[in-house]
């Protein structure tokens, strides 16, 4: 008995293979360079932006003065619906305290000492994220991405159908060979071993991207349209808001609290929902060591009063699974050396990506069919996408955090590709590429 | 901490046994065991010693173990002129052959919306489900949203495998059944 498939369904699957990939194409490239690239979302935001005040801990009186420094900034203009502070980590070793509307940075004492200047940052975050389609508030462009998660991970099935000796071949590489074996040998071998990495980013970005959508449809359902009421099974309720005026909360006894009760934590977040109303209260997330959950929700009332967590450290298995979804996707879990990994994986994803399309033109080529024009808008996405990146970067540093990244970055790819296809002649007929007899 | 290093080891080991196996000249039943058996055991190992954050790591160091040995397969290849694989895959007619535009989009149409629309109400009803079965509200939530992308990836790779749009249709009804229940009684609430 073998387990082999039958050759037409392996030809099947490969034509399944071939479909998939040419229907991602480009996008899922771009959505895996900008991944492997936002990895060191951290990083760079401290290459953008490294003047600001550095400090690996910072006093809770002094966050307390910045949010009241930052709020008052705010008197007589449409009142924020959530205050944010940023708490310094190792790998991102500054204050922040954030609006719906502003954010800027806090030195040791809790003085606000400019803005927050990371905008190349933020726009790789809306390239992986959204591939930076703002119609929807992003809502279209985080659900094209979700699709795209859904078919890289049809890509690993039939992938995995379509080749049955890719196991028995894992270590085969024939990085010597010309006419096409080597790109297919490390496509393969690329594929096989990175094939967990994959999954695993695959099934994570496609629930993060697809979950608006599901969400809608459970909520209409199950909660009677009611998307946050899902939500709170597993993160947990936020308050019943109550406009009334009242005193900011006091978040330094809620971060004095935290390091009396759980010196063992990490604070990553504080959050006070409603500032400035009867309403309002303060939730403080804290990564747990040697766990994958990005971490917990500890909730105080205004008075800094610890009232409970919501669950996500040690509730329901779903509760834990939802939030361990995004440090698993990012590689957020285990310091600079998983980051590391994850580049890495994430480049030879990558290489993946734009391997396949490569194959496919050169398997037509060999079948005497000859697309110059499409292989060059392929070599054009490929090299010209790193490469618009980088302009994108130089003008960051050289022009400074309002230049139109998003409209440079696809400006210059649309203009690469165009360019690249112009440029070619008429593809070459059946009969030319045919060898002499 | 030392039982998520052993569990890393085994993970490592079980990389090198099946670089040794699958180097044989016939396939090794009990070399292949024991490869993946290591595999396995590193990643309950991982699992009991550090939970998923373990697997993880561990899983990561695997994967590091096998690039580094195919690395080096890499390295030592020798020169060779092999005919590489000029297998259609049929995304575009070749010479003479109709385009079939009207067939593509309704491909496309079957495999991305119709897949979509089934994956979300297969979610649906794995929700219902969990909430008949009486789950934690969190779990079934998860559960769904988790179901929607593994239901369309299989739903995709099966569609895209038929040949005949008379398949398809019974793959896509047959899926929808499902979600029958959940909206017509309203039982599974």
């Amino acid at each position: 008995m073998t387990l082999a498939p039958h050759p037409a369904t392996v030809k099947r699957a490969l034509s399944a293979h071939a479909a998939i990939g040419l229907l991602a194409g480009a996008l899922l490239y771009i959505v895996c360079l900008s991944g492997t690239l936002l990895v060191f979302y951290e990083e760079w935001q401290r290459f953008e932006q490294a003047t600001p005040p550095q400090m690996t801990a910072i006093d809770p009186d002094a966050v307390q003065r910045g949010m009241e420094a930052l709020l008052a900034t705010e008197r007589g203009k449409p009142p924020t619906t959530h205050f944010y502070v940023d708490m310094p980590l190792a790998e991102l070793p500054t204050t922040r305290v954030i609006t719906d509307t502003q954010s800027m940075h806090l030195d040791a004492q809790g003085r606000l000492v400019g803005p927050e200047q990371i905008e190349w940052a933020n726009f790789l975050y809306g390239l992986h994220y959204t591939l930076n389609i703002p119609v929807a508030q992003g809502l279209v462009g985080i659900t094209l991405v979700g699709l795209l998660g859904v078919l890289m991970i049809a890509l690993a099935l039939s992938g995995l159908i379509a080749h049955p000796k890719i196991f028995r071949d894992a270590f085969r590489l024939r990085t010597r060979h010309r006419g096409g074996v080597a790109l297919s040998d490390w496509h393969n071998r690329l594929s096989v071993w990175t094939l967990p990495f994959s999954l695993a980013i695959a099934v994570t970005g496609a629930v993060i991207g697809l979950s608006t959508v599901t969400a809608a449809a459970l909520a209409e359902r199950y909660y009677g349209g009611d998307v946050e009421a899902l939500y709170a099974t597993m993160f947990g309720e936020e308050g019943e808001p109550d406009p009334a005026p009242a005193q900011l909360p006091d978040v330094a006894t809620a971060l004095r609290y935290m390091a009396a009760n759980h010196p063992d934590v990490r604070l990553t977040y504080v959050t006070v929902h409603e500032p400035g109303t009867a309403g309002q209260h303060v939730q403080i997330v804290a990564e747990h060591p040697r766990r994958l959950i990005f971490g917990e929700y500890y909730l105080f009332d205004s008075a800094g009063r610890f009232e409970g967590t919501a669950g996500l450290a040690d509730g329901a298995l779903g509760q834990q699974a939802a939030a361990s979804n995004y440090d698993l996707h990012f590689g957020n879990y285990g310091g600079l050396p998983v980051k590391i990994a994850y580049a890495l994986l994430g480049l030879a994803l990558t290489a993946v990506c734009a391997t396949g399309t490569f194959i496919w033109l050169g398997k037509r080529r060999r079948r005497g069919f000859d697309e110059p024009r499409l292989r060059a808008a392929w070599h054009a996405v490929v090299w010209g996408a790193p490469a618009a990146l980088a302009v994108t970067l130089v003008v960051r540093l050289t022009a400074g955090n309002g230049a139109p990244f998003a409209a440079l970055f696809w400006g210059l790819l649309a203009l690469a590709v165009a360019a690249t296809v112009l440029a070619r002649g008429r593809p070459q007929s059946a009969q030319e590429l045919l060898p002499a007899p | 901490m030392p039982l998520l290093g052993l569990a890393a080891a085994l993970g490592v080991a079980g990389v090198a046994v099946l670089r040794f196996a699958w180097s044989l000249p016939r396939r090794s039943v009990p070399w292949n065991a024991a490869g993946w058996g290591l595999l396995l055991a590193a990643a309950i190992g991982a699992a009991l010693a550090e939970g998923a954050w373990g697997v993880s790591v561990a899983s990561l160091l695997a994967m590091g173990a096998a690039t580094i040995a195919l690395a080096e397969a890499g390295a030592r290849a020798p020169r060779g002129r092999a005919a590489a694989s000029n297998r259609r895959v049929g995304m575009l007619p070749e010479a003479g052959e109709p385009r079939q535009i009207g067939r593509r989009i309704g491909t496309f149409a079957l495999v991305i919306l119709a897949g979509s629309a089934v994956s979300v109400g297969l979610a649906t009803a794995m929700r219902g489900l969990g909430g008949l079965l009486g789950w934690h509200a969190a779990n079934a939530n998860a559960l769904a949203l988790f179901t929607v992308p593994v239901a369309w990836a299989v739903l995709c790779t099966v569609l895209l495998m038929q040949t005949r749009r008379r398949s398809q249709f019974l793959t896509l009804g047959l899926c929808s059944l499902p979600l029958v229940p959940v909206l017509l009684t309203g039982a599974l609430q």
